[in-house]
């Protein structure tokens, strides 16, 4: 184990571990190496950013973790399961059972309710929502009054608070989050972050995020760094200056 | 801006070829019907031509009405002992299929199929139209030769010995002296041709002593005028005509042409119904992809392509689409012209060798349909699209702009009524000619079709979420979602629905006819018909009288008569006669005498008149109406009776003796028989078999036999045209398939997200797949109930005789609807394997 994967909750459960993982893409001359022998763990009940300059290999990195996307080499492990042993439908049935997303945009099935889209996953797996554990989310958010409103009849913060809370609604052990305030105002963006930090702090939940912006990134526990698709830094209890630093560091 | 139309092509191959796809199967069917009937027209002229060449002059016997009587043989003498004659020789034919062979299995041909026809032999080939291929000549009784393709089709061999079922009974051991060949290549169509010597032929068929018509073939140096006049000179100076070679040739022509022209007129119906349909598929491609494209129309728009130009993209595009689509019909069309030649071969119908002809009409009108059709239906579409805002460019979700949802409803509810009104008073007040019928009703059904497609789209989200229920209920999120699929975008739902219900509301308007017509046939045999039996000629040949007269023999029956069928002048007015056995016919018919009474059978000249008839005639009960025969002959009948129920019978009745003195034939077109009292149909079985095996031709049917007998040649003829009408459905289902595929790369994004939250690709299949079946059923069932519509708008409009209540084939049109839903899960089969197989990285990240 490296340096740089270290950490003072090293011996917490680990949610989701990369071991020596590659990803490229194309071949011979246009060969791109998005992912360059990447070790890394994410433990359980942390809010982890990935941050990175475009084109950083962070997009994919959560992308692989997420079995969204096929490695090359090395292998993945989610709560104890070797995502690169698994076909096709045991990957979707695992999304659907022990990972929740939150996409920058376009979050929700039009056709559906709010409420509809927050049980989705539950329903595709025809398993019902813990009722006492749904209200409690949909507390959190905020929305109660909303629930029977369709998509188009929300505002992009509703709608981003309607996408966490389907994240958080079947208590995945792990969520993932891709540039989830992208598309919101600074005001909105803040609330959809603290919102994410208190299901992490207080529902114990596992959130790994990817990001550009320092000050989102600031709301993590820990932020690590990856540039040419390999980890070049790793914060813990960052703050904007911080990450910020950082950085710069990255950018020399 | 042309550039772009290549280009925007060129880029959306994939999406054009279903929508050419519909155009290419309507236009290939228009040019189908043409290629067939130009190529027919010209080989049948082919043989009219040799069927005609070798006779010079014809003389023939002629009449107003009714059937002439025959020549007298003895004109042919003296006609060949005039000057400038070659040959002359006198001919006797049968009606189709009066007589059939027995093949060596004991059966007989299908006389449902091609007709077996019987001529007298003529030894001129010139005259004759037919040469020996093996064997002599038929000359005595109980001989006769066989066309070489209908011999070895059926098993018959020079030499061999067999059975001739005959109007005056079966004729045993016959034998087949020879094969024939008819023209040159003996192009019968299917047809089986048969000679028996002229003796033979006036024995079974005719009378002794006469001919049907006499051919002549002139001298080499004969003036044909001059000959011709001579003839005049000894025939009767009435109902005796000459005509010479040209007149034969073109009513030879005009007879063949007849079937030809139903033929091609049939295929062009179906191929413009396909078209038809073609243009709710060719819109709904438009709308859909343009709706796709509404960013980089902004874009245009915003570079500054003002919305003329747009416009133009748009239908040359369209343009460009039609031209390929027809020309790839045109290609189609000339190839499925040979199959269904290659069919009818197969079918037993020996064509003779058409040309494929592609005449310049043809072509034209293939680009003209194709082309047009395309261009009308992109029109709304090009129109919408050009009224894109540049600001669409930067905005995202820009939507195509349309007509309001309230004009549209209205614009359809008006198309519906013009539709309705043009239907009803076309029925009400049928115009001359079938041709301007079908025009007007095709006209009022296709106003119905669009202004329902129109105006439907406020019943397809009600519909599909009713009829989604048990989906979404059953098959869980999947089920549900493609329930909220079929009702999310109502106008594209109402617009592929539409172009399913124009095939299947004519399906259903025909079960709809053909089961009121079969309950109806029920009814009028439980009230218009006493007798047990009922004897019909199934080759139409009509039957000999022995028939009747051998049951009446048996004494088993109370009642037995036969029915012959003429036409006289009553009053200056021609009218069909039926003959019958006064004394038996009361105990068979249920007549319903208003006055007078039905006389014995030997009251005299009398004549029994429907009470319509009398009115028109202004005659009661003890008048005298004059009735002038074919023959010449005008008896004076006096009315005996007035009677009401026309269901069987409603022309005049008259005792067979009035036919007899008239010197109309001798021929039963059916027979109807009541048991006597006491007598166990059981017991009167054997009786029947044995007349039945004396007389092949004809099948002895109980009440009830008859009914299952007639209803199963109704459904043979629903199931040829709901065969044609198919094509209608398929187009519509590759509608489906398309619609469901541009839907699907519209949501991409949407399975994405559906994908990377956890829906198995089982689960996104059976979502498309099952909002294909709900917008199938949304379709069907606007169809059916159309179906109705149209179906008692027919029933209405037919007579009274032939359907009088609207019956409606509950249980089979529930299996048209359910078997439409299953069609529409099978169209979306593509669109879904397509769905489930997307990359969920790329469909997320997917504008």
């Amino acid at each position: 184990m490296s340096l740089l994967t270290t950490n003072p909750t090293a011996t917490d459960l680990v949610a989701a571990r990369a071991i020596n993982l590659t990803k490229i893409y194309g071949r011979g001359d246009t060969e791109v190496r998005a992912l360059d022998g990447i070790d890394v763990e994410f433990h359980q009940g942390q809010f982890t950013a990935i941050m990175g300059p475009s084109g950083s290999g962070k997009s994919t990195l959560m992308h692989c973790l997420a079995g969204l996307d096929r490695i090359t080499s090395g292998s993945i492990v989610i709560g104890g399961t070797d995502l690169t042993a698994l076909n096709e439908r045991r990957l979707t049935l695992l999304r659907r059972d022990r990972i929740g997303f939150v996409f920058q945009a376009f979050n929700l099935v039009p056709t559906l309710t709010a409420l509809e889209n927050i049980t989705l996953p539950m329903d595709l797996a025809g398993t019902k929502p813990d009722p006492a554990w749904l209200d409690t989310v949909i507390d959190t958010v905020g929305l109660r009054d909303r629930m029977t409103h369709r998509p188009s009849e929300l505002s992009g913060g509703q709608q981003q608070r309607v996408a966490v809370a389907r994240a958080l609604a079947g208590r995945p052990e792990l969520i993932f989050a891709d540039e989830p305030t992208g598309n919101l105002d600074s005001t909105t963006g803040a609330e959809i972050l603290s919102f994410m930090r208190r299901a992490v702090r207080e529902m114990e939940q596992t959130i790994i995020m990817v990001t550009h912006d320092p000050v989102a990134a600031s709301y993590a526990d820990r932020v690590v760094f990856l540039v040419d698709g390999t980890i070049v830094d790793d914060l813990v209890d960052p703050t904007a200056d911080s990450v910020l630093d950082a950085m710069k560091r990255l950018g020399n | 801006m042309l550039k772009l139309t290549f280009r925007n092509l060129a880029a959306n191959k994939a999406r054009f070829v279903m929508t050419t796809f519909a155009v290419v199967l309507g236009v290939g069917f228009v040019v189908a019907s043409f290629v067939l009937s130009d190529g027919l027209r010209s080989s049948f002229g082919d043989l009219s031509d040799e069927i005609t060449v070798g006779t010079d002059l014809q003389v023939r016997p002629v009449s107003d009405f009714g059937e002439p009587p025959p020549l007298d043989q003895d004109l042919v003498d003296r006609i060949a002992s005039l000057d400038g004659i070659e040959v002359v020789a006198g001919f006797v034919s049968a009606d189709d299929n009066a007589m059939q062979p027995v093949k060596p299995d004991g059966t007989t041909i299908s006389s449902a199929g091609p007709p077996q026809l019987t001529f007298s032999w003529v030894a001129d080939q010139g005259l004759g139209s037919f040469a020996l291929v093996e064997g002599t000549a038929p000359d005595e009784p109980r001989e006769f030769a066989m066309d070489i393709d209908g011999a070895e089709a059926n098993g018959f061999v020079v030499g061999g010995s067999y059975d001739l079922v005959t109007p005056i009974g079966v004729v045993k051991d016959a034998t087949l002296t020879a094969t024939t060949r008819f023209g040159s290549d003996n192009s019968t169509l299917g047809a089986v041709l048969m000679h028996v010597s002229l003796g033979e032929a006036q024995r079974l068929f005719g009378s002794p002593g006469t001919v049907d018509e006499i051919g002549i073939r002139l001298a080499p140096d004969a003036d044909a005028t001059a000959v011709a006049a001579a003839i005049s000179g000894i025939i009767p100076d009435s109902g005796v005509e000459i005509v010479d070679q040209a007149t034969l040739n073109s009513e030879q022509k005009a007879d063949f042409n007849q079937g030809i022209n139903i033929i091609g007129n049939v295929l062009l119906g179906f191929a413009i119904v396909s078209l038809f349909v073609s243009i709710f598929i060719i819109y709904n491609t438009f709308s859909i992809v343009l709706g796709q494209r509404v960013r980089e129309m902004g874009l245009l728009r915003a570079l500054g392509a003002d919305s003329r130009q747009i416009r133009r993209t748009v239908l040359g595009e369209a343009l460009l689409v039609g031209l390929f689509a027809s020309l790839i019909g045109l290609i189609a069309g000339v190839g499925i012209a040979r199959g269904l030649i290659a069919l009818f071969e197969a079918l037993g119908a020996s064509l003779p060798d058409a040309p494929t002809i592609v005449a310049l009409r043809t072509v034209i009108l293939a680009l003209v349909l194709g082309v047009g059709v395309t261009v009308v239906s992109s029109l709304v579409p090009a129109r919408a699209a050009a009224g894109i805002a540049p600001i669409a460019a930067l905005r995202d979700g820009a939507r195509l702009g349309s007509q309001s949802s309230r004009r549209r409803s209205l614009t359809g509810a008006a198309l519906i009524g013009v539709g309705l009104m043009f239907g009803v008073y076309g029925l009400a007040n049928p115009p001359g000619t079938t041709l301007a019928l079908v025009a007007v009703l095709g006209l009022a059904a296709s106003l119905v079709f669009v202004g329902v497609s129109l105006a439907s789209h406020m019943l397809a989200r009600p519909v599909a979420r009713v009829l989604g229920w048990p989906i979404a209920a059953g098959m869980g999120t999947a089920g549900r979602l493609a329930r909220e699929n079929a009702s999310r975008n109502p106008r594209r739902t109402a617009t592929t629905g539409a172009a399913l219900m124009i095939g299947l509301s004519l399906v259903s308007t025909v079960l709809i006819i053909g089961e009121s017509v079969k309950s109806r046939l029920g009814d009028l045999l439980e009230t218009s018909v006493q007798a047990d039996y009922l004897i019909v000629d199934d080759s139409e040949a009509g039957v000999t009288s022995d028939l009747a007269a051998e049951l009446a023999a048996t004494g088993q029956f109370s009642a037995v008569t036969g029915f012959r069928y003429d036409e006289a002048r009553l009053s200056g007015t021609v009218s069909e006669v039926v003959a019958a056995d006064l004394t038996s016919l009361g105990r068979l018919l249920s007549l319903d005498v208003r006055s007078g009474a039905i006389p014995s059978d030997e009251a005299g000249d009398v004549v029994l008149l429907h009470m319509d008839q009398a009115d028109e005639l202004g005659v009661v009960v003890g008048d005298v109406v004059p009735a002038e025969f074919a023959t010449g002959t005008t008896i004076d009948l006096t009315v005996a009776a007035i009677f009401a129920d026309d269901t069987v019978i409603g022309s005049p009745i008259v005792p067979n003796a009035v036919f007899d003195s008239a010197g109309s034939a001798d021929v039963h077109q059916w027979v109807a028989a009541a048991l006597a009292d006491g007598m166990d149909p059981d017991l009167a079985q054997p009786l029947i078999d044995q007349i039945q095996q004396r007389y092949p031709q004809v099948s002895i049917d109980s009440a009830a036999e008859f009914q299952a007998r007639f209803e199963a040649s109704i459904d043979s003829a629903l199931a040829v045209v709901n065969a044609l009408l198919a094509l209608a459905v398929v187009i519509a289902l590759i509608g489906i398939a398309n619609t469901l595929a541009l839907s699907v790369h519209e949501r991409t994004r949407e399975l994405g997200l559906l994908r990377a939250v956890g829906m198995t690709r089982r689960q996104v299949r059976r979502m498309v797949r099952w909002e294909a079946a709900l917008v199938a059923m949304f379709g069907a069932m606007l169809g059916v109930a159309l179906g109705v519509v149209f179906g008692w708008g027919a029933v209405t409009a037919l007579p009274v005789n032939f359907a009088d209540t609207v019956t409606i084939p509950i249980r089979r049109i529930t299996v048209l609807v359910v078997v439409a839903a299953g069609a529409g899960l099978l169209a979306a089969w593509l669109p879904a394997r397509r769905a489930g197989r997307l990359d969920v990285l790329k469909a997320i990240s997917h504008t």
